[in-house]
């Protein structure tokens, strides 16, 4: 028997007029097939809704709190793997420096004694030679060089707040 | 701004009242999406709850402009899916036990249609649903059950429209050639064309 073009009237669930209809009709009482898909259109559009048991809510909050606590000891969890595997990784790594500290505390304290004579002595002997420069070096340099000095520094000055003044102005985040 | 989206505008701010009320509200068209994607009423209870807890958790990234019952809807249909899939393929889940320890209550209460069906047209045409390919079947669901159009389901399913009229297409064949096969005449329970789940 010839289906088209009731078959795909029916599969494409397309609307009919009513002269469409009543040809889908007469066509209908004859073939099996266009009748069973007809039937199970009709069999689906009234079948019924169902509803879940009483106390859906009730039984949703009790999971959400069970979520809640899963969520909240997985987090614990990840926190805690995370800092014992940092404190491993710094055990790892930081292991033979402390163990040699801890072996002979008497050297590394005279270590450490040295290294901060060393930065004190360091620091005097800048300060003095930087006294003594900024004592001499104006009786050697000419008036005029401190004039284009100041005037080179004043310059660079100006143009660099100009610079920060147009970067203030132009609004953050836009690209265009 | 109607009722409704007052509600879920509250719960996207993080009311757990204002959830309460949807899950209230969507209870039975999820439930219902769920009990004719899975067959069982407590995978279906499962499922459902599941679909309200992930939309719960993913609540802020619903946008106000879409409808609320396609966003849900469709979190339950693809929920439905992967499960359906990962039946065909059993995969070991690290939350397994954790989804254990939460009881289903009484599992004879949860067959409502078992204590309701009048013929065997309901299973007919709930079984001839079960044997339909998983998209094809949410598509079929959200047609038949829910009114959706076409760009309704493609919205929901993250298909294209041509693909869910081709997925409806082939489904209602299927359809038909089971129904023919059973040559059970289906039974009339709900008048056709009216809005059902809602």
């Amino acid at each position: 028997m010839k289906h088209r073009p009731f078959e795909d009237w029916l599969l494409d669930d397309q609307p009919l007029d009513p002269a469409q209809k009543r040809e889908l009709d007469a066509h209908l009482r004859a073939c099996e097939v266009c009748s069973a898909i007809a039937e199970s259109n009709l069999a689906l559009r009234s079948a019924r809704v169902i509803a879940p048991v009483p106390g859906f809510t009730a039984r949703w909050q009790e999971r959400l709190v069970l979520a809640r606590r899963a969520q909240r000891r997985r987090t614990l969890l990840g926190t805690l793997f995370f800092s014992l595997g940092g404190l491993i990784l710094l055990a790892f790594l930081a292991g033979p420096i402390l163990v040699s500290l801890i072996g002979s505390p008497a050297e590394w304290i005279s270590a450490m004694v040295h290294a901060a004579l060393f930065i004190y002595t360091a620091i005097l002997a800048i300060t003095e030679a930087g006294s003594v420069i900024f004592r001499v070096l104006p009786g050697f340099v000419p008036p005029f060089v401190w004039l284009v000095l100041l005037s080179a520094l004043s310059g660079l000055g100006l143009l660099w707040s100009v610079s920060i003044w147009r970067l203030m102005r132009r609004p953050q985040g836009v690209t265009s | 701004m109607n009722e409704e989206q007052t509600w879920i505008l509250q719960a996207k701010n993080g009311s757990d009242e204002a959830f309460t009320y949807i899950v209230e509200t969507y209870q039975t068209p999820v439930y219902n999406l769920c009990y004719r994607m899975l067959g069982e009423p407590e995978a279906a209870e499962d499922a459902a709850q599941e679909t309200f807890l992930r939309a719960y958790q993913h609540i802020h990234r619903y946008d106000l402009q879409r409808p609320f019952a396609t966003w849900l809807l469709s979190i339950a249909a693809h929920y439905c899916i992967d499960r359906l899939r990962r039946r065909k393929l059993p995969i070991f889940s690290v939350d397994e036990d954790e989804e254990s320890t939460y009881e289903i209550p009484d599992a004879k209460a949860l067959h409502p249609e078992a204590e309701t069906v009048h013929g065997e047209q309901q299973e007919q045409i709930h079984a001839m649903v079960q044997s339909l390919d998983s998209t094809d079947r949410a598509a079929i669901v959200m047609r038949y059950w829910y009114d959706f159009s076409e760009i309704e389901i493609a919205d929901a399913l993250n298909l294209t429209v041509s693909a869910v009229k081709s997925r409806l297409h082939r489904a209602r064949k299927q359809l038909g050639k089971l129904l023919q096969e059973t040559s059970t005449p289906a039974h009339v329970e709900r008048s056709p064309y009216e809005t059902p789940a809602f």
